[in-house]
């Protein structure tokens, strides 16, 4: 599988994608025109990939400034499909990076993390 | 004439508190470029970076739901689409509103109406469920299908919102939902 590797834009977040290493990373701003247009040949390639994980251990990342409700859709999907990944015996990192004084990305953090109980998650505060 | 009739229209705009407006056909790049001058704008008078968050990120879903599903629509080619909606950001009181009206059609009314009333009564926890459960693509009961966006303005919207319909004729009405943060 080739990673993926997309420059952030003003609306767009960084995403990058590297499949060898298993390590995932969202970083930036996230409301695009089309979230499918933009996120989805990374998730299905994101998809095929962990089908094939086996014992393996996986990194993702998000380090949002600001996401859409069209794009909490797209993370909640991630989320879902991480914790899939860990229930079938791999090990999952999750840590979801946020500014320290923003209120909102943290509790939007803990509300994705809460419904975990298989994949691991750390919620860290950075300096704005 | 045509200075004192704008003038007018502008001295209009500022009694009411209203810091920007636009009435047109809405893009994506509007949003972007719109949005960018609010930042600007709240940054410049201090505005605490929380409201300011707050504030763009309603404006971001009003804007949306304006460019997705005003029902007064130019098409052409069946490709290029342009929809219409208003919008104004502005103080009132203590409070900075995000308000946004375009024409819906009346059967979509009621299954509005009854969304909007039924998110304006919940509660943070009630909310929280409701958008994770729409996330998730399950219907919960009285959404009728209802995106994920008037709910993420609820959760967003710390002074409340309000909304009204104006029926235009036996087709359509105006609607306008006015987000306090």
């Amino acid at each position: 599988m080739d990673n993926i590797l997309i420059a952030a834009t003003e609306r767009s977040p960084e995403l990058d994608f590297n499949f060898e290493t298993n390590t995932f990373f969202l970083k930036g701003e996230s409301y695009p025109e089309d979230v499918t247009e933009f996120y989805g040949a990374a998730l299905k390639a994101l998809e095929a990939h962990v089908e094939d994980l086996d014992g393996g251990t996986l990194n993702f990342t998000f380090e949002l400034i600001y996401f859409n409700s069209s794009s909490a859709k797209i993370l909640m999907s991630l989320f879902d499909m991480m914790e899939e990944v860990a229930e079938e015996g791999n090990t999952v990192n999750i840590v979801w990076v946020y500014e320290a004084d923003d209120d909102n990305m943290e509790e939007l953090g803990e509300e994705f993390g809460e419904d975990l109980e298989k994949a691991n998650f750390k919620m860290k505060a950075i300096e704005g | 004439m045509l200075a004192t009739d704008m003038y007018e229209f502008r001295n209009y705009l500022r009694e009411t508190g209203i810091i920007f407006c636009y009435s047109g056909y809405m893009t994506e790049d509007i949003l972007v470029g719109i949005g960018k001058a609010i930042k600007q704008k709240l940054t410049m008078d201090d505005e605490d970076s929380k409201t300011a968050k707050a504030v763009f990120s309603i404006f971001v879903e009003q804007v949306q739901n304006v460019i997705r599903y005003s029902a007064e629509k130019e098409t052409k080619d069946n490709k290029t689409e342009l929809r219409y909606g208003v919008l104004t950001v502005g103080r009132e009181d203590d409070k900075v509103f995000v308000t946004c009206g375009n024409i819906i059609k009346n059967p979509d009314r009621d299954r509005l109406k009854e969304h909007l009333v039924a998110i304006q009564k919940m509660d943070k926890a009630e909310l929280k469920k409701m958008w994770k459960d729409v996330l998730r693509g399950e219907t919960p009961e009285g959404s009728k299908g209802a995106g994920v966006g008037f709910i993420d303005i609820a959760r967003r919207a710390r002074q409340g919102f309000d909304f009204d319909f104006s029926e235009v004729d036996d087709t359509f009405s105006f609607f306008t939902l006015k987000a306090f943060i």
